[in-house]
Parts: C-alpha cells; sequence; structure tokens
C-alpha cells in the first residue's frame, strides 16, 4: 500500500549551483531591469555582484534577525517602492531566499499593496533543490504568469532545462556524490599536442557547446585552433560546429549567438554546422553524432568546448579528444568519459558578463602563443 | 464553494468542532473536505473511525514519489481527509510544513477545489507565517473564532482577530464552546458584538463528546440522536447558509478584563 520510493539519486556532499542564483540569471536572461532579493543582505552577493556587470540591478530587503522573526513585508514594500522611483524599470523580479521562505514570506502581499503598473515576477525560490534548474523553472512559470513569456517558449524551455538536469546527473557535476576540484591538464602541453596534429595535417572537428553567453569566451579556442592551423600553414581539414543558432530561445541569447558568429567571421572563422541554440547545449549530442557518422566519418582529433560532457561518445570513438570545460569538477567525469585532454578556463564564467564580444580565452592564448614561437 | 478555516487557542475544540461540522455537513449531502494542518495530525481522526492516516510531511520526509490516494483518505460518509504532518514538538519549522505541504497537494489532488466545504484545521494561534498559509495563498475566504467564555481564550481569541485585520481577512462569525464559566453564553455575545460580528453556535459542555473520540468516533457519527449532535448540525447549516462577514474590530486587554470579571 505505501508509495514506491522514488530512486536512489547520489549523496550530495559539495555545494550545488543554487536555485535562487539561477532564478536571478533567468530573470536576467528576460531582460528584467531590477531584481530584489527578499531576504538577508549576505544572501547571493558574490552573484548578485557578477549580474550588475551584466547590467541588471540587484537590490535586498535585507532582513535581520527582527525581519526573520517579525517578517518583512514592510522592508519589502518599502524597497520596491523605492526601486521604482530611483531606477524607473520597465520590469522588476522578486526573489526569495531560503529566509523569507521559511517564515512564510507572501510576496505577492507586498506587490498588491504597492500596485506598480509595470511587470512584476514574484519568484518564491530557495536554495534547498537538488538541482538549480528548480529555479530556473520556478523563474520562468512566473514570467509566464506575468504575461512576459510565451507559452510555446515555456515549455521549449522546461525540455531543455530537465534535459540539462539529466546531463548532469549522466556525466555532470551531480554524477557523484563527491568529486574533487581539478585543474585538469596543463595547458602548455595540450596546446603542443594541437599544433603537432595539425602540422601533421590530421583531420580536426572543433565542436562549440556553450552555454549562453560563457559562448563568448569558449569561442575564442574554436577560433584559436582555426587561426593556429592557418599560421602554421597546416593542410589539416578543420570543421567547425557551433550551436549558434540565433533563431531561437530568448531575445538576449540570439544576441548573444547573433555576436559570436560575427566575430568568428571577423576572425576568418568558417562554422559549417550550426548544431542548436545557445541554451540547447544539452540536446545538441544526437546532432552532433549524426553529423559525424553521416558526413564526417575518420576524423582524427575533435575540440569540445563549452559543455562537453553533452555530447555522447558513440561517433567520437576512434578520435583524439580535447574538451575544455569551465568547471573544476567537470575534468574527473570527463576523463572517465574517453576524453583525453581535459582543460579548465577557470573563472570563465565572470568574464563572460557584461561583454558582447568574444574575449581572449587562456587556453586560446597558449596555443597562439605556443604557435608564433613555431613559426 | 465554501472555503473556511476555524481559530482559536489550543485546546479549545476546534479539531473536535471542524470534525463535527464536516460530518455533519456530509449527512446534509455536501461533498466534504478536512485538511489538517497540525503536525500532531489528529484533525480527521474522528471521521476515520479512530484510524490514522500517513502525512504528507512523513511522505517527503521518506522521499516517495507521493500521488493523491497515498494522502487523500475518505472517511465518514465520503468526506475526504488529508493530514499535513510536521516535526515532533522543539524541532524543525511547522509552519513550512504547511506551505510545502500546500503547495504539494495543489499539484497532485484536486481535492482542494473539487468539493462543497473544504475545512482547514489550523492549530492555536497564528503563531507563525506558516500557519497563515491557507488564508495567504487565498485557500481561505470564510473564518470563524472558537472561544470560551474564559478570558484566556477569549485573549487568544481577540489576538487572532488582530491577525485577520492585519492579514486582510474577514471574520465570518465567532463559536463558542463552553466551558461551563458563568454569565459564558452573555460574555461570548457581547464579545462577538463588540468584535462588529456575532455568536453563531453555543457548544454546550457535553461529556457525550469526549466519550465518542475516545472511541475515535464524531458525535455526529456515533450519537446522532443526542442534543449536541443537534447543534452541530444547526451550526453546520448557518456555516453553509452564512454569507456575511466583518472586518473585526479587536477589544482592549482592558474590555476584555472587564467583559470577563
Amino acid at each position: 500500500m505505501s508509495p514506491a520510493p522514488k530512486p536512489l539519486e547520489p549523496l550530495i556532499m559539495h555545494p550545488r549551483p543554487s536555485s535562487i542564483v539561477a532564478a536571478m540569471y533567468t530573470l536576467r536572461d528576460l531582460d528584467v531591469d531590477v531584481v530584489i532579493l527578499h531576504g538577508p543582505a549576505g544572501c547571493s552577493f558574490k552573484h548578485a555582484r557578477l549580474l550588475e556587470e551584466d547590467g541588471l540591478r540587484v537590490v535586498t530587503t535585507a532582513l535581520d534577525e527582527s525581519g526573520f522573526v517579525f517578517g518583512g513585508h514592510d522592508e519589502l514594500v518599502n524597497i520596491l517602492k523605492k526601486v521604482i522611483e530611483m531606477f524607473n524599470p520597465e520590469s522588476i523580479g522578486i526573489v526569495g531566499t531560503c529566509a523569507s521562505m521559511i517564515i512564510g514570506e507572501e510576496l505577492h502581499e507586498a506587490v498588491l499593496e504597492v500596485n506598480p503598473d509595470v511587470p512584476v515576477i514574484e519568484v518564491e525560490v530557495h536554495a534547498g533543490y537538488r538541482e538549480n534548474t528548480k529555479g530556473v523553472i520556478i523563474a520562468l512559470e512566473s514570467a509566464l504568469a506575468a504575461g512576459i513569456l510565451s507559452e510555446e517558449e515555456f515549455e521549449r524551455q522546461k525540455v531543455l532545462l530537465n534535459e540539462a538536469t539529466e546531463v548532469e546527473k549522466r556525466h555532470g557535476a551531480a554524477s557523484k556524490e563527491y568529486l574533487e576540484p581539478s585543474r585538469g591538464d596543463t595547458k602548455y602541453a595540450v596546446a603542443k599536442r594541437i599544433i603537432q596534429l595539425l602540422k601533421e595535417d590530421k583531420k580536426c572537428i572543433t565542436i562549440l557547446n556553450a552555454k549562453k553567453e560563457t559562448g563568448y569566451m569558449f569561442a575564442d579556442i574554436n577560433a584559436a585552433v582555426n587561426q593556429v592551423a592557418k599560421d602554421l600553414g597546416s593542410d589539416s581539414v578543420i570543421v567547425n560546429m557551433a550551436n549558434l543558432d540565433d533563431t531561437l530561445g530568448l531575445d538576449r541569447v540570439r544576441a548573444h549567438a547573433r555576436n559570436i558568429a560575427r566575430d568568428l567571421r571577423g576572425m576568418g572563422v568558417e562554422v559549417h554546422e550550426i548544431i542548436g541554440g545557445l541554451d540547447e547545449y544539452p540536446v545538441t549530442g544526437e546532432t552532433v553524432s549524426k553529423l559525424i557518422a553521416e558526413k564526417y566519418p575518420g576524423f582524427d582529433f575533435a575540440v569540445i568546448t563549452g559543455v562537453p560532457h553533452a555530447i555522447p561518445m558513440d561517433n567520437l570513438e576512434g578520435m583524439e579528444i580535447f574538451s575544455v570545460t569551465n568547471g573544476p569538477r567537470q575534468v574527473l567525469p570527463l576523463k572517465e568519459m574517453g576524453h583525453d585532454h581535459v582543460m579548465v578556463e577557470i573563472d570563465l564564467h565572470p568574464k563572460t558578463l557584461g561583454v558582447s564580444n568574444i574575449v581572449e580565452s587562456e587556453f586560446g592564448a597558449t596555443l597562439r602563443e605556443l604557435a608564433r614561437e613555431e613559426m | 464553494m465554501k472555503q473556511i478555516a476555524i481559530y482559536g487557542k489550543g485546546g479549545i475544540g476546534k479539531s473536535s468542532t471542524a470534525s463535527n461540522v464536516a460530518a455533519a455537513c456530509a449527512d446534509e449531502g455536501y461533498s466534504v473536505t478536512i485538511i489538517g494542518c497540525d503536525p500532531k495530525s489528529d484533525s480527521s481522526i474522528t471521521l476515520l473511525g479512530g484510524h490514522r492516516i500517513p502525512t504528507v510531511m512523513e511522505l517527503m520526509q521518506q522521499r516517495v514519489e507521493i500521488t493523491e490516494k497515498d494522502v487523500v483518505f475518505e472517511g465518514y460518509k465520503g468526506v475526504r481527509c488529508v493530514e499535513v504532518g510536521g516535526p515532533e514538538p522543539g524541532i524543525g519549522c511547522a509552519g513550512r510544513g504547511i506551505i510545502v505541504a500546500i503547495k504539494m497537494l495543489q499539484k497532485i489532488s484536486t481535492v482542494m477545489q473539487d468539493c462543497d466545504l473544504i475545512i482547514y484545521d489550523v492549530p492555536g494561534d497564528i503563531v507563525c507565517g506558516g500557519f497563515a498559509a491557507p488564508i495567504r495563498k487565498g485557500l481561505v475566504n470564510d473564518t470563524y473564532v472558537l472561544t470560551s467564555g474564559e478570558y484566556m481564550p477569549l485573549y487568544a481569541a481577540n489576538n487572532i482577530c488582530k491577525g485577520f485585520a492585519r492579514l486582510g481577512n474577514h471574520l465570518n462569525g465567532v463559536i463558542c464552546n463552553s466551558r461551563n464559566a458563568d454569565n459564558e453564553e452573555a460574555i461570548v455575545s457581547a464579545f462577538a458584538r463588540e468584535l462588529g460580528s456575532d455568536l453563531l453556535a453555543f457548544i454546550p459542555k457535553d461529556p457525550i463528546v469526549q466519550t465518542c473520540e475516545r472511541a475515535g468516533f464524531s458525535v455526529i457519527e456515533k450519537e446522532p440522536d443526542s442534543d449536541i449532535a443537534k447543534v452541530y448540525r444547526k451550526l453546520a447549516r448557518s456555516i453553509m447558509e452564512r454569507d456575511s462577514a466583518c472586518d473585526p474590530k479587536p477589544l482592549t486587554d482592558a474590555r476584555l478584563r472587564e467583559l470577563t470579571g
């Protein structure tokens, strides 16, 4: 009679990406002007700061002990009024925190009291979810309710987010109860190996499978491989695949795809295959697999940047695989998948906020410098 | 659909009143749901022949996939019973439990929509945000206060009315559960009037209630012909027919002492 137990999930030992932060990034992607965090002043500080680099204003109700005990309704009302006065926003997000959600704060009551004439997206979220994509889904549901997101796009996003969660469970940072952080292989040694392969005219596939704005830096690596091959006078065949479809996803994400594609063109890099949009990194794997099997069999090596663990190994077998991630906890799972060389672009994400051009990567810079020395 | 909550001092008889009203309404042919929001999970026990049902929170704690049939149980004459459940005294956060359980119920069940009467049985005073969740989430449209004619229960009832005022909630009536205080009906009547409301029912103290509860039943089920069953039936009918409400004006403490003096 008792209900069936859910399948066992690995224990969580290291802190995981926060659903509160995920909700804030989602509001940024929806081009919300101001986010009010309803909770303690220290909550999500680092990402609040980073989001400011990206043009989103983040303020807090700064709940203290007395706020926890007596509730923070008045604080929320006051800051909501102040934000409207100071910033004249076209849309506002209110994001919950663990503290305000546990004490049962009703975000909607403050909105009713202030009654702003711009849309307010109320996101009742805390950081106690296993998957941070839960924060994205809650934010999107609220955006749908506030009328700033279409039903169709909402359903599309939900599918992608569920896939993203699956990818992390399969081969990502959620795949084991504990993953030792690692910087991966040294960029110097790996760059040397790529240069050697190019000098031997080996056939190369580069795959940019990036998550949204992180593409601004990951694309620099794909570009560097092409540029270096040219500079070295290599006769390697290089096929470039990238998830830079600019007709899919939220406006902000499409703009990133356009910007990156424009810069790649400017750097003389041709993208041969578009494998999806910048929010489709969890679902591009099959397309890549099919393309390799049908159009590009028999290549010697592959350079995969962004979310390399979303690309299945099926048709990569036999190639020497170079992958670049920005997650120190992603190194071990990638090695276990069979990637030969795994590198980490540390602190990549902060450097891709507030930009609209490709930014130089450490590995791209290493490749270029080593190639110059070779010439 | 009537969505009601009965508030009052702990131990004053909210659960007894709620289950008897639920049973009486079921007798009249209404479809009734009762949501027990007390971590002790004892709101529905007298509608289920003394049996306890698994609570939403204990199933969530076991991390099982919860479906409607795991947490919604049919009791006396089809009254649907749900217990939110919650932590043992002294640990965790029972208020958060109510918020989480109600959200979960809305997702997995229509029990909170498809009925004529839904009763939220909420413990004691509204001590924290979570206990007000049914009201604040717009799930309750009628609220009743239960009290005796003694000073402390009246003080609690008055305090709860202050809570209503701040939550923007109305008061639909005062119910007196007698503890045989002197002049009790007159005192509670005056209290109700001064709040701006009125006394909906005076439930006399009767050992039958205790006897039935000990056996695991409501008075309506076990002693349907008793005088007190008639009182509960009358109360049930007034709740179903009632559509007047007031914004309660809480009394001063001095006035409360004067009333009960």
